[in-house]
């Protein structure tokens, strides 16, 4: 299998110029035959003809060329009030298919993928799927998730976490899912410059695109993600003997509530609002009386209780040198990322550009990293 | 007249020190230099670029870009998107020779500054060897930072004495490219004389 023109879209740019074949041979100082050749699939413009080929009939590379190369699977985590575009998604799959070149450097994969079917999405099937990994993670139906069970689980699952330092504001996306589908490895990129409640709950999201690979990036698989992701971290039985033993009692009190509510997320070690989402979904499943918090009220109290930065947790104050970064991806996070990536700069003698565009990050950063790349690969 | 494209690297190398350098025709073809916006927005967006090239935002500085900026007409923008696109499918095609020997993929952003050069006719100058090689791939016209300052120099543009000065502040930041030290005692022989032997 290898790329072909496409055919039909080549005619229909020449009929819309008023051209025949010949005159498009003729432009391109090609043979009559040579593009016949290269329309019939027989051949294969090369680099320069096709440039020229599309340039003259306005034809982008898509338009132009079949392809039967599978693509990455994209699944972005993007931030509030932000729209994905078709370019983010492009952009997003360019780096996948710059990522493939890391696989042949990573350890075997398991292929022992635990993957999740959804009956139906309802409120009882997200408990359900949970629930299901709750017990594969050996947790009783009330303990809290911690970290590294978290980090295990994508481990065990093929999946490569990918830390990185986007910014606050700067990207569009605080977390990228990357499922390569030929290759059956998934990279998720995890943004450190996140608060600590929220960066939780997007681990948790991004790992139920880990276990539900044919949902990753439809709006069924983020819906699904994110409902997932709260069940896990703050399970349904708690929601339930939190909603009767804590809330029940100061209902119409609207600051009482929020202040159980900070208590029962930081007893959780989740987002404010991951608890509330939970025990308003608990309480309309059971048609019990909902709390009633403005929003606004609820998100002040968010803001207060979001911890620090998990960059700042992780590094201190000042931003972490490349040793830093590279360091806590292989300790923190058990990801072998950097250490192939390393392996791939020094066997093929790869610049500083790829680095960049693999970790959508600047140039200088991008340097920082591959010439410590390049250090510890000396060794 | 010719338009010469300096990429992001390529122009932050030499604008500190070369004044005028956008805008002046020089060379018996002659050639003239210019910046494509892309080159701003790299550095705007990004605070560690200003912070290593504080100079950048010097007024005459950005005098002198704004004033070279090349506007579109919106066929020459779905032009340039079609082009850039094409380029950038060539570079995935053969993505494997793009990333050895010192070579990195080019960016979209590099992508459209080779798109660009081939619609205006124009030469890009850059030190990415990627960019070199899909330039060469689909015979688009590209220089080397260090062939642009030899033909700066032939046409007295700037002196021995610049260029002297421009090695050295590179090599004193780490930001040489081997390309330029490869052909500093040879391009270069009468501003640094032979090398010394080892």
């Amino acid at each position: 299998m290898h790329n072909v023109i496409n055919s039909l879209a080549v005619k229909n740019a020449l009929r819309q110029l008023g051209w025949s074949q010949a005159e498009l041979a003729t432009r391109l100082s090609e043979s009559p035959q040579v593009v016949s050749h290269w329309l019939k699939g027989d051949n294969f413009p090369r680099p320069d003809k096709l440039l020229r080929l599309g340039v003259a009939l306005k034809l982008n590379f898509e338009q132009l060329v079949s392809s039967p190369a599978v693509q990455p699977v994209v699944a972005f985590r993007a931030k509030a009030n932000t729209k994905t575009t078709q370019a983010h998604i492009q952009k997003a799959q360019a780096m996948g298919n710059w990522l493939r070149h890391l696989v042949p450097f990573l350890s075997p994969r398991r292929h022992l993928r635990t993957e999740l079917t959804l009956s139906s999405p309802s409120y009882q099937s997200f408990q359900d799927a949970a629930q299901q990994v709750r017990q594969k993670l050996k947790l009783d139906a009330l303990s809290p998730l911690d970290y590294a069970s978290l980090i295990a689980e994508f481990k065990d699952n093929d999946a490569v976490l990918v830390p990185v330092l986007w910014g606050e504001q700067e990207k569009h996306k605080n977390a990228l899912h990357l499922l390569l589908p030929d290759l059956a490895v998934t990279f998720v990129y995890l943004n450190l410059d996140t608060y600590a409640a929220d960066f939780k709950f997007w681990m948790a999201h991004e790992l139920a695109h880990v276990y539900t690979p044919k949902l990753a990036g439809t709006e069924a698989g983020e819906d699904f993600a994110d409902a997932f992701a709260s069940a896990l971290l703050y399970p349904a039985a708690r929601a339930a003997v939190f909603y009767v033993t804590d809330l029940q009692r100061c209902l119409s009190k609207t600051q009482q509530v929020i202040e159980v509510l900070v208590s029962e997320a930081q007893r959780y070690d989740v987002s404010l609002y991951t608890v509330y989402k939970q025990v308003q979904d608990y309480a309309q499943a059971q048609s019990l009386p909902l709390l009633e918090i403005h929003e606004a009220a609820l998100h002040a109290a968010r803001v207060q209780q979001r911890g620090a930065m998990i960059c700042q947790t992780l590094f201190g104050e000042q931003p972490p040198t490349a040793l830093q970064l590279i360091t806590v991806a292989k300790t923190t996070f058990r990801s072998e990322f950097f250490e192939a990536m390393g392996k791939l700069i020094q066997s093929h003698g790869t610049a500083a550009g790829f680095v960049q565009q693999v970790l959508d990050i600047g140039l200088i950063d991008a340097k920082n990293v591959h010439t410590q790349l390049l250090v510890e690969a000396s060794f | 007249l010719t338009l010469v494209l300096l990429d992001t690297n390529a122009y932050l190398r030499l604008a500190k020190r070369v004044k005028p350098l956008l805008g002046v025709p020089f060379g018996q073809i002659p050639y003239e230099l210019t910046v494509l916006k892309d080159v701003e927005l790299e550095v705007q967006r990004s605070p560690r670029l200003q912070q290593k090239f504080p100079w950048f935002n010097q007024a005459d500085l950005m005098e002198e870009r704004s004033a070279r900026q090349i506007r579109l007409k919106s066929q020459e923008k779905l032009d340039l998107e079609n082009a850039t696109s094409l380029l950038q499918g060539i570079v995935a095609q053969q993505a494997s020779d793009f990333i050895k020997n010192g070579r990195s993929a080019p960016s979209p952003v590099d992508c459209r500054v080779l798109a660009f050069a081939m619609l205006r006719s124009a030469i890009v100058v850059t030190d990415d060897l990627g960019m070199h090689l899909l330039a060469e791939l689909t015979g688009l016209n590209i220089w080397h930072g260090h062939e642009l300052l030899k033909k700066m120099l032939s046409a007295k543009l700037i002196t021995n004495d610049l260029v002297r000065e421009l090695f050295e502040a590179l090599d004193n930041n780490g930001d040489l490219p081997q390309t330029w030290r490869r052909v500093k005692h040879s391009e270069f022989l009468k501003v640094f004389g032979k090398a010394a032997a080892h």
